[in-house]
C-alpha cells in the first residue's frame, strides 16, 4: 500500500507493473531534460542584451523545433506502446474471478472450481482492529494464489465503478451490462490495497479493494476447492 | 516509493529530486548518467570555449552537451539494466526448476547431460 503523501509509485507485484515502473523512469528523464533546456531557454531570454523586435524569418530553428519535438514523441510512444501490447497479450489463465461493483462494496465470485461467492465491505473505524487500516480494510478479502496468471472479469450492478490496484498496475471500470477483462500474474505473496477509480456516489471513497496474495499450494487448501 | 525496508533487506537511499521530480538515488542509472552528463557538459563547454572564447556559445554547447550526453547514457546503462533483468529472470526460473526437479526425469542437468552425451 502507498504510506503517507507518497507521491511515486508502489512497488511492482506484477511483471506489467515492472515494465510501467521502467517506462515512467524512461519518460520521467526525457520530461527533466526538455524543462532543463527550457529553463536554459528562459534563462537565454531573461539575460539577453539583443532588442531587435524585427526577425522574421528562422527556418532552420523552426525545423529543428518540429523536428525535435516529433522525435522525442516516438522516443515515449514506442516503450508505451509497447507495455500497451503487453498488456493485452494472451497468457492462458488458470482461473478467473468475477468482481461485481455495487454501491458501496465489491463482490467476489469464485465459480470456477465450485461457487464461492462474497461480498467485500470496507471495515467501519468501529470495527477496526489494532493494526487494521482505516478506510482500507475489508471484512472479506480477495484471496489469490501467486505466479499463477489470472483472469478478473469486471463489471458493476448499478453506476460506473473501477477495480484498481496500484501495485498490480491494474485499473479497470466496472460498468453495468458491460463485462471488461483483465489478467495479472502476482510475483510476491502479500496484502495488497486498491480503491474505487470512479466516482460512483456519496461512499465512492470507502469501497477498498484488497487482496491477499498466498502461494498456491495454500490457496489449493482453501475454500475455493473445497466448498 | 517502497515500504520501510524488512530487516537484511537493503536499505532506499535518501532521495535526491532533480527539479524536484526526478529521483536520481533511487531510480536505476539515473545518477550515473546526470553525473556523466554534467561531466560531458564541462567538458564540451569548456573545450569550446578555450578553441573561441566565447562565452555564450560555449555555454549553450556546455547545455546541449549535457543533453546528448545524459541521454546516451541513460539508453545505453538502461539497454544494459534491461539484459541484467532478463537474464536474472531466467536464472532464477532455472534455479527453481532444478531445486523442483531434481533427481526427477525431468532434471534439467539431466536434460542437458544427455543432449551433450548424444
Amino acid at each position: 500500500m502507498a504510506h503517507a503523501a507518497q507521491v511515486g509509485l508502489q512497488d511492482a507485484t506484477s511483471p506489467i507493473m515492472e515494465e510501467l515502473i521502467t517506462f515512467h523512469d524512461h519518460a520521467l528523464m526525457v520530461i527533466f531534460l526538455i524543462c532543463f533546456l527550457v529553463l536554459y531557454a528562459l534563462f537565454l531570454t531573461l539575460t539577453t542584451k539583443l532588442t531587435n523586435t524585427n526577425i522574421s524569418d528562422a527556418q532552420e530553428m523552426e525545423t529543428v523545433w518540429t523536428i525535435l519535438p516529433a522525435i522525442i514523441l516516438v522516443l515515449i510512444a514506442l516503450p508505451s506502446l509497447r507495455i500497451l501490447y503487453m498488456t493485452d497479450e494472451v497468457n492462458d489463465p488458470s482461473l478467473t474471478i468475477k468482481s461485481i461493483g455495487h454501491q458501496w462494496y465489491w463482490t467476489y465470485e469464485y465459480t470456477d472450481y465450485g461457487g464461492l461467492i462474497f461480498n467485500s465491505y470496507m471495515l467501519p473505524p468501529l470495527f477496526l482492529e489494532p493494526g487494521d487500516l482505516r478506510l482500507l480494510d475489508v471484512d472479506n478479502r480477495v484471496v489469490l494464489p501467486i505466479e499463477t496468471p489470472i483472469r478478473m472479469m469486471i463489471t458493476s450492478q448499478d453506476v460506473l465503478h473501477s477495480w484498481a490496484v496500484p501495485t498490480l498496475g491494474l485499473k479497470t471500470d466496472a460498468i453495468p451490462g458491460r463485462l471488461n477483462q483483465t489478467t495479472f500474474t502476482a510475483t510476491r505473496p502479500g496484502v495488497y490495497y486498491g480503491q474505487c477509480s470512479e466516482i460512483c456516489g456519496a461512499n465512492h471513497s470507502f469501497m477498498p479493494i484488497v487482496l491477499e496474495l498466498i502461494p498456491l499450494k495454500i490457496f489449493e487448501m482453501g475454500p475455493v476447492f473445497t466448498l | 516509493m517502497a515500504a520501510p525496508p524488512e530487516p537484511g533487506e537493503p536499505e532506499e537511499r535518501k532521495s535526491l529530486k532533480l527539479l524536484g521530480f526526478l529521483d536520481v538515488e533511487n531510480t536505476p542509472c539515473a545518477r550515473h548518467s546526470i553525473l556523466y552528463g554534467s561531466l560531458g557538459s564541462v567538458v564540451a563547454g569548456f573545450g569550446h570555449f578555450l578553441f573561441t572564447s566565447e562565452i555564450r556559445r560555449s555555454c549553450d554547447v556546455g547545455v546541449g552537451g549535457f543533453i546528448l550526453v545524459t541521454l546516451g547514457c541513460w539508453f545505453h546503462c538502461r539497454y544494459n539494466y534491461a539484459k541484467q533483468r532478463i537474464q536474472e529472470r531466467i536464472a532464477r526460473e532455472e534455479i527453481k526448476k532444478k531445486i523442483l526437479y531434481e533427481g526427477t526425469h525431468l532434471d534439467p542437468e539431466r536434460k542437458h547431460n544427455g543432449s551433450s552425451s548424444n
